[in-house]
This record gives C-alpha cells, structure tokens and sequence, in this order.
C-alpha cells in the first residue's frame, strides 16, 4: 500500500448501536500517516466505543472501516500493525509486568531484543517484577504503552493515554508518543481534557455520536467559547 | 505452535495463581472419589435390620426365625417380636423390613395345607425394598430346601437319593457382570464420570469469562493470533488437566474403592480422549458466551443431577420416554457413563463400543466446531438494569482499594 | 426501624430479579427438573423385564417351563432364541435382562427323574434390573423345583401325601409399606426434586452477604450507620419468602397433580421445609461470609450441596455406609432434611418423633449464621 496516498484509516458512514440507541451516527473521517488524531469528547460521548471500532475488537452495526487498507469486518491481518492501550486496565493482574510484556511479545511475535528496547525508552526496569496492580498509574501506563508498541507496530489506537497520572510518566509517554511518529507511526488517541490539544495533527470532536474536523487551535476556542458561554449564562442567571 | 504453547503457559499461571481454581481442579476429584468410595464401601445391602413376629412360637416357626437369624443379609432385631411393634419399628426405621409367621403355620403344614409368611418391606426406600425382597426369598428358598432334605433323610433316603430328587430340574441363577449385586459396580463409576464433567466444565468454563471479567481478553481479540491458536492454547491445559483427573479418579476407583475396571484398555483410553475434547471444547463455547463466571458457576453445578438421572444409567432408558431417551442422546455424559458401563463392567470390544465412541466423536468435532465459532470481535450489547449479568460480579477487592 | 426493613426487603426482591440468572434458576430449575424426572420415572413400576428363551427341547415339559415364565410375574419373553450364543448376545447388548436356556433332553430328563439344568442368566449391570429379576427368578425357581421334585418322588413310589409334605410350600405373601406398589416415581421425585430445589436455595444464599459487601456501595451502607443484623436479617427475609413460595409450588404439583404419597398434614410439613430452608439459607450465608467474591461463594456452597443428596441417605441408605461416615452426614442439613422428609411423607412418625430433625435443622442455622456474624464482623475490622 502506499502510506503517502491512502489514508491509514478510512471511515464511511459509520454506525454503532447499543441496544436500541444510536451512538455513534454516520461517521467519516480519514486518518492519514504520521499524525496524531485526536479524538476529543466529554465523558460518555462514545470515544472508547470508536476507539474498540478501529481496533478491531468490536463490531459495528453499518458503514465501511478500512485499516491499513483492510476492510476490517473481512480481514483482520491490520492487527499485526496495530497497537492498543486502552482507557480501562487490559493488562493481566495476576502476571507482574515484566510477564505481561513477555506474553504479550509473544503474541505479537516480538523478539526479545524488541522487548528490551520497549522497557529501556519507557523506563520500565524497576518495575518488572512488581504486580501490575501494585504499581502507580503513570508507571502503569507507561507499561501499557510499551506493550503497545512491541512487535513496531504503524498504527497506535491509545484511549486516555496520559489522563491522571504524574508528570514525569506523562514527559516519557509523549516522548514515546513523539518518536513512534518520527519513525512514520499514526496515532488515533482518545482524550477529554483540552489541555492536551496542542499535542494532536487534528482534532475529532464527537458530541452526540456526530463528528466535526478541527485544526487543535480552532478545538481550543472553539472549547473555549463553549465554556466562556457556560460561564456567562450562570452569571446571568446568578444576577 | 509457539503462540499455542505461549497461551497455554499462561493460562497454567492462570490456574496457578488461583487458590480455590487450583483446588477444584487438583484436589476436588480425589475428594468425591473418596467420599463417595467411602459411602458405597460396603457395596451391597447387608445387616438389613428385620423384625419378625412369631404369632406361632413352633418348632417349624423357630426353624424359620433361626434361618434368617442365620443369614448375613439379616440382623434380627428382636426387641419387634409383635405386630404393634413392627408397625412402630417400620414407622421409625427402626427395622426396615418383617416377617410375620401366623399362629397357625406349623399346624397348616401338618394339615397338608400352604402356610402363609408375610413378608414386608420398607418401600419408602426401594433400595431397601428390592434388595429385602430378594434376600428374603433367598431365604426362604434355602428354608425350603433344608425342610426338604430333612423330611426327605426322615424317609430314610441316602444323602444321593435326597440330592438327585431335590435336583431333578434346577434352576441355576447366575448373575453375570456384578454377581455380589454391588452397588460400587453399578454406581460409582457412573459418579466418578459426573465429577470429571463437573469439574472439567467448572475449570475449562471459566477460561474466556475471566479474562473478560479483568478486561485481559481484549488483548487476545486484538493481537495478531488466530482463532485457532487462541482456542487451542487456551484448552491444552484444560485437555491435560482433565485427561489427568480421569485417569486419576480410574486408578482410585480400581485400586482403593475396587470397582470393576477390566476390558479394553483401548476402549476406556479412546472414551476418555473423547469425553475430554467435548467438554474442554464445549467449556470454552459456553465461556465465549457467559457474561461472567458466576453465571457460568451457577448453571453448570446444576446441571449435574439432571444429567445423571436421565441419562439411563440407573432407571433403565427402556422404562423412559422415547422422547426424554432422544434429548438425553443429545448430551456426552450419557453417551460416556453407559458406554463406560459397557467397557469396563460388560468388557465390550472395540467393535462393540462402535456406536457409542461414533456418536462421542460426532459430539467432539460439534465441540470443537461450537468452539471455532468464535469471533475476535465483540458484539455491543446494551444489559439495561441488570444485576451479575455484566462482565462484574461482586467481589470484596472493590472495598480494599483505598486511596494513596 | 420496620420501614428500613421494608425497604431493604423490598430491594432485594429488585435484585433478585434483576439477577437474570438467579432469576431463571430460582423460577424454572426445580420446575424443570420436577418436570424431567416425572417424566423420567412416568413408568413407576419395573414390570416386563425383558426375558429371553431358549427351549433346546421343545417337549410338553419344557414348553410348560416357558409357560409359567410367561406367566411371572416381572418377566416379559420377548425373545424366543435358538441358541446360546443368541441369549449371550443380547444379553450383553442389554436387549434383554434375563436369559433362559431349557437344555436338550429336558422333557425327557424329568420324565425319567434324572437330573436336569435349566440356565438363568440375569444381567447384573443394573442393580435396579438385577434385583427385581432375581426376585422373580428366585419364585419361579422354588415352585418349578417342587414341582419336579414331587413328581420325582411319586415316580419312586413315594406316597402323594409325603411327597406333597417333603416340598410343602411356604406361600409368601408380600406387602410393600408406605408404598405397596413399589412405585418408584413415589419414591424418587419427591426427593430429587427437592434435591434441585435446595441446590437452587443455597445458590441464592451464597449471595447473601458478598452480593453486599463485594460491590462498592458498601461503602454507602457503612456510612450510613445501618447495622449489619438488620441489613442481612431484612435481606434473608426476602430470600426466604422466595424459598417457600417455591416449595409450596413444588408440593402443590406433586402432591396435588402428580399424586405423590403426603401421609403427614400440610402443617407439619411446611414448618419442616421452613426450618430445613432457614437452616440451608444459613449454611449459603455463612459460604458468602467466608468467600471473598461471589464465583467463589457459588463454589463453596455447591461443594456442599452437590453429594450432599447421595450422602444424605435417601437413596443409598445411611445405615448401609460405615459408621464412622453415618455420623459425620448429620452434619450437612440435607441429610436432616431427607431423612425427616422420607419419614413424614411416607411414614408420618409424629411430632414427637420428628422433633430431632427439628433440633438438627436448627442448631445448624444457627451455628452457620452465627459463623457468618462472626466472619463478617472480622473481615470487615
């Protein structure tokens, strides 16, 4: 395929149900090699939902997904280049981490070498031996990432991926972040603080399962103005 | 193969790292081996406590009182000696089964005429029941054969002359397969089988749920493994765990509790291959599709008794509906405790076992298939105000996360 | 205090029901399984045990020895066979329980008073087979053996008198109590049904305490100062009120449709259910007191429940396993429960004579639920 032309995912008309309710209505919108694609919503707006969509690990009800070129209800081999870190804890609890990053090497045919090389850029040495329960968040991102990003995956599908956790994890993992970009990576990451705008290619904003298309600026004001307003109408209301 | 083995590692560690899993899988089966060796110990019916009432108190009447006082069957208990009392005695399980002998029996006799024995059996529990009544008229017959010997050597006839009229026409009763009417032949085995499904079902259940239930088993949907691979390697421990406890629970049963294990070792090796596939394979499909463990749990431990009873293996299938006969068919457990039955009790060769290891091998590759059936994608789906139906279910950790 | 009661009541009805599969397992199981093993047990009685004849023979003497098996009862002659091999034959493949092989020469044997032997083979896989046809093997044995065994002595000039005295037969007239047609339905359904019903309770009960303490409003209901006895006393309540209901659902289709024996008076029974249900509910609550999530209570509780039926003695007699195992059962509530149950439903003993298995019941609840307070209290501190 060609990275420069096609876009590394493309969605048409897409649709996702849960139960008779419709959350995410007619969706398009194409991601294109090397930038970050950030998915903003407020809590509840279905990022996770579109984010497990591209990941391939749940169904939709209609529209065309392609990733990496594959239409991925038909062909799932886009998975051997993608990697997920997702907003709820997915790593194994009852394995410490350095046996979830084996495992999961071993799933995603990654060497060893791959393996050492995750552990020494997120800084993972002194924690391999701990429960994955007993380490602190950002420790715990930074390791869900690193699982992520074994086997060099092109397409890094991150949900929340530096919410609530300590400043130092966050400098590693927007280092990371930034480097899996440098080497032509595509990041689709879900966030819901607007503080983290200035780090996305684009903005996806998706309010009531509809999405709009921002340059990070424009989603700031945008935010902004919304928030500015809200303000304004309880200081009216006050009065 | 690499993918395979590293799944089935970790589901080792899995196991492993559960305390109560590790038990029901490792320890439970010798456990119910052992209790229910232990219940059935004594295989048959025997010191069935009898009442007997002696209305007649003759020497013919003390004749029969010594014959079951004589027998290992029976334990006389001989504070019930009136009727009154063998009504109370029955009524509290006191006695479990009588005999009454009316006033006139001796005297009928030397009137030439039939005398009477009540027999009576506790039919509140026809094991009791059945097993009296058969070694009441053991007794009975063997009374009538020493009377007859008797009466025949007060003729003066030689002991040949007494054997060659008493045998004239003899009816000789053989028991084939279980001759001492034990209930470890008839039963245990049956058992045995049951806590094989329960257990393997319990452990191999619970494989996909758990993993959903942490949230793990999106690593799975999402890494570049095949169906194929994921279901193999998340059954392989489970194929070898059982495989164990059915061999395990076959040495305990023919060498502890002695129950009959002969015949083909081919046979009893294919049953248990296949037993094995169809409920590791099928514990899987059912753990794709359970919301959590405890629904998983919950259903399969009840299932069990229903399975067993409509299985054939006791009240014979020709005495059930054909249309309950035609639903049990559909379930393995029938299938294996009677085909075991026929192996191991009634020493069927391979030929013969052909129906029963052809209709385990159609279940095992519908297991197999019901297990391919899986997708690496999840369906979306809406609970509503539901309880436990979801991917939790209450557990106390949710109390002890307290903040730093 | 009452409305908090109420309220809590109230709520674990909803949650009840809301529990999809606590739902349909405490509605339809013990239905289903009332509705199976009626079905399985329909026949009631084991007659017609499949007989097959071989008359090697075929004089007037061996056809009326295939006569009088015909006419035993038990035994139905499906099979009229010409060889051995064919008996052995279907006798291992189960198409018939007893085999009958009248050798060559019979007719002439007898008529000679020379000695003659006629095979019954009985297939001794089924107890339930086994027993029954040698019951029935065993009376046509005596009566065929004096019969010959007369002629044989008038043949040597034996007087009719004492040749009819020598095998002076005792007549046995049998009477089956409690249940005179050795119906096995009446027997087995009650039981089994209620086996269901009590693995279904105590599944609910393992819920008691964890489905409270193992989810994240516990915190709500610490803070809100409610103490732990009304709480769980409300919410066993609930439980309780289910468990009855179902069991009067149950009698009412057994006894009331499907005829099963009831010698003592609703009353009495009701009360022995309630203080057996108090007494499992207690065993359950104490399994979700130790248990630190609800899989594991399920486990617990069903580890119990599950051999419970064959230790119990209701099938399989308590007084036919070892001593040392006779006294250890009483521990376990079913026992108590299918004991008492077998004894009033067939036996109706009395009040008095029932007033153990109300102490047993009983002291075990409140052992259970006094080892759930005190695991609870713990756990939580």
């Amino acid at each position: 395929m060609d990275e420069q032309k096609s876009p590394v995912i493309e969605v048409t008309d897409l649709v996702q149900r849960l139960g008779r309710e419709e959350i995410l209505k007619s969706l398009s919108f194409q991601v294109w090699s090397g930038e970050c694609f950030g998915v903003f919503g407020l809590r509840g707006s279905s990022k996770t939902s579109l984010l497990h969509i591209l990941a391939g690990v749940d169904r939709y009800a209609s529209g065309n997904v392609k990733v990496l070129g594959c239409d991925i209800r038909k062909n799932q081999s886009f998975k051997k280049y993608t990697g997920l870190v997702t907003q709820a804890k997915s790593l194994f609890q009852d394995l410490k981490a350095g046996e979830n990053l084996d495992f999961i090497a071993n799933l995603k045919n990654a060497g060893r070498a791959n393996v050492r090389e995750v552990i020494s850029r997120l800084e993972l040495e002194d924690s391999l031996r701990k429960g994955v329960n007993q380490i602190e968040p950002g420790v715990y991102q930074r390791l869900a990432l690193a699982c992520a990003l074994l086997g060099s995956p092109k397409l890094l599908i991150a949900d929340e991926l530096i919410k609530d956790i300590d400043l130092y994890s966050r400098r590693v993992i927007l280092r990371e972040v930034q480097a899996f970009r440098d080497k032509g990576g595509t990041v689709v990451c879900a966030f819901s603080n607007m503080e983290f705008y200035e780090h996305m290619s684009r903005v996806a904003w998706l309010d009531d399962g509809r999405i709009s298309i921002y340059e990070p600026a424009a989603a700031r004001e945008h935010w902004d103005s919304m928030v500015h307003s809200l303000a304004e109408g309880q200081g009216g209301t006050d009065a | 193969m690499k993918h395979i083995l590293n799944i089935a590692y970790y589901e080792v560690l899995h196991i492993l790292k559960d305390p109560i899993l590790f038990l029901i899988v490792f320890m439970v089966p010798a456990v119910y081996a052992g209790i229910f060796g232990v219940v059935y110990y004594s295989a048959a019916i025997t010191d069935i406590p009898v009442g007997i009432v002696n209305q007649d108190n003759s020497r013919l009447s003390r004749q029969v009182v010594e014959a079951f006082n004589h027998d290992s069957h029976f334990r006389v208990v001989e504070s019930v000696d009136t009727y009154p009392e063998l009504k109370k005695g029955m009524r509290e399980g006191i006695v479990r089964a009588g005999v009454v002998i009316p006033e006139d029996f001796e005297s009928r006799v030397a009137q030439h005429r039939p005398a009477e024995l009540l027999t009576i059996y506790d039919g509140s529990n026809l094991i009791w029941g059945f097993n009296t009544r058969k070694n009441m008229m053991e007794v009975v017959n063997q009374f009538s054969g020493t009377y007859t010997a008797g009466y025949l050597a007060g003729l003066s006839m030689s002991k040949n002359e007494i054997k060659n009229v008493m045998d004239t026409v003899s009816l000789n009763m053989e028991v084939w397969y279980n001759p001492t009417y034990s209930y470890v032949i008839f039963m245990f085995m049956g058992l045995m089988m049951m806590v094989v499904h329960q257990i393997g079902f319990l452990s191999v259940g619970l494989t996909v749920t758990r993993e959903k239930e942490r949230n793990c088993w999106i690593q799975y949907l999402s890494a570049p493994v095949s169906r194929g691979k994921i279901i193999i390697g998340k059954c392989l421990p489970y194929l070898v765990m059982n495989f164990f406890n059915y061999t395990l629970l076959l040495w305990i049963s023919a060498n502890l509790i002695h129950a009959k294990i002969e015949g083909s070792v081919l046979c009893i090796v294919l049953l248990g291959i296949l037993y094995d596939i169809i409920i590791t394979f099928a514990g899987f499909f059912i753990s794709v599709h359970a919301p959590n463990s405890l629904q998983v749990t919950r259903y399969l431990l009840l299932i069990s008794v229903p399975l067993f009873m409509i299985s054939g293996y006791t009240w014979p299938t020709r005495y059930i509906p054909p249309v309950l006969n035609a639903f049990a068919d559909l379930f393995p457990t029938t299938w294996m405790i009677n085909g075991f039955r026929l192996a191991t009790v009634k020493s069927f060769g391979l030929a013969e076992m052909m129906p029963t290891i052809g209709a385990m091998l159609v279940m095992a590759i519908g297991a197999v298939g019901l297990a391919y059936t899986f997708r690496k994608d999840r369906k979306l789906s809406a609970t509503g105000l539901t309880v436990n139906c979801g991917n939790v279910y209450p557990r106390r950790a949710f109390v002890f996360l307290r903040p730093k | 205090m009452l409305k908090q009661c109420l309220a809590i009541t109230c709520r674990e009805f909803c949650y009840m029901w809301r529990d999809k599969g606590m739902r349909y397992i405490l509605l339809l199981a013990s239905l289903i399984g009332l509705l199976l093993f009626a079905g399985i047990y329909s026949a009631q009685v084991l007659q017609d045990i499949p007989t097959a004849v071989v008359d090697l023979d075929n004089s007037s003497q061996s056809r009326a020895l295939v006569q009088k098996l015909e006419n035993a009862e038990n035994l139905k002659v499906t099979a009229h066979l010409s060889n051995y091999a064919e008996v052995r034959d279907l006798l291992e493949k189960g198409q018939v329980v007893v085999g009958v092989v009248i050798p060559e020469n019979f007719g002439r044997d007898v008529s000679l008073s020379r000695s003659t032997n006629v095979a019954m083979l009985i297939d001794g896989s089924n107890m339930i087979y086994a027993t029954n046809a040698s019951s029935a093997v065993l009376t046509i044995t005596r009566t065929v053996s004096a019969e010959a065994g007369v002629k044989t002595l008038l043949a040597r000039g034996t007087e009719l008198n004492q040749a009819k005295d020598a095998y002076q037969a005792i007549d046995l007239k049998e009477e089956y109590w409690f249940n005179p047609t050795a119906n096995y339905a009446y027997f087995l359904v009650l039981g089994l049904v209620l086996n269901m019903w009590q693995q279904c309770c105590t599944l609910a009960a393992c819920a008691n305490v964890i489905s409270e303490t193992g989810v994240s409003s516990w915190l709500q209901i610490r803070a809100m100062g409610i103490s732990k006895f009304k709480l769980f006393f409300s919410k066993s309540i609930a439980h309780l009120i289910v468990f009855m209901v179902l069991a009067v659902v149950l009698y009412v289709l057994c006894f009331g449709v499907l005829k099963l024996p009831m010698h003592c008076g609703w009353g009495i029974l009701l009360l022995f259910t309630f203080t057996a249900a108090l007494a499992l509910h207690s065993v359950g609550t104490m399994m979700s007191s130790l248990a630190l999530n609800a899989v594991d209570s399920a486990r617990f509780g069903m580890i119990v429940a599950l051999p419970s039926f064959v230790l119990s003695g209701f099938t399989w007699p308590l007084e036919a396993m070892p001593h040392c195992l006779q006294s250890l059962v009483w521990i376990l509530p079913q026992t108590w429960f299918f004991q008492g149950l077998n004894y009033l439903t067939f036996k109706n003993p009395g009040w008095h004579y029932m007033l153990p298995y109300f102490k047993g019941l009983t002291i075990i609840a409140l052992v259970c639920y006094g080892v759930s307070t005190l695991a609870t209290g713990l756990i939580e501190r």
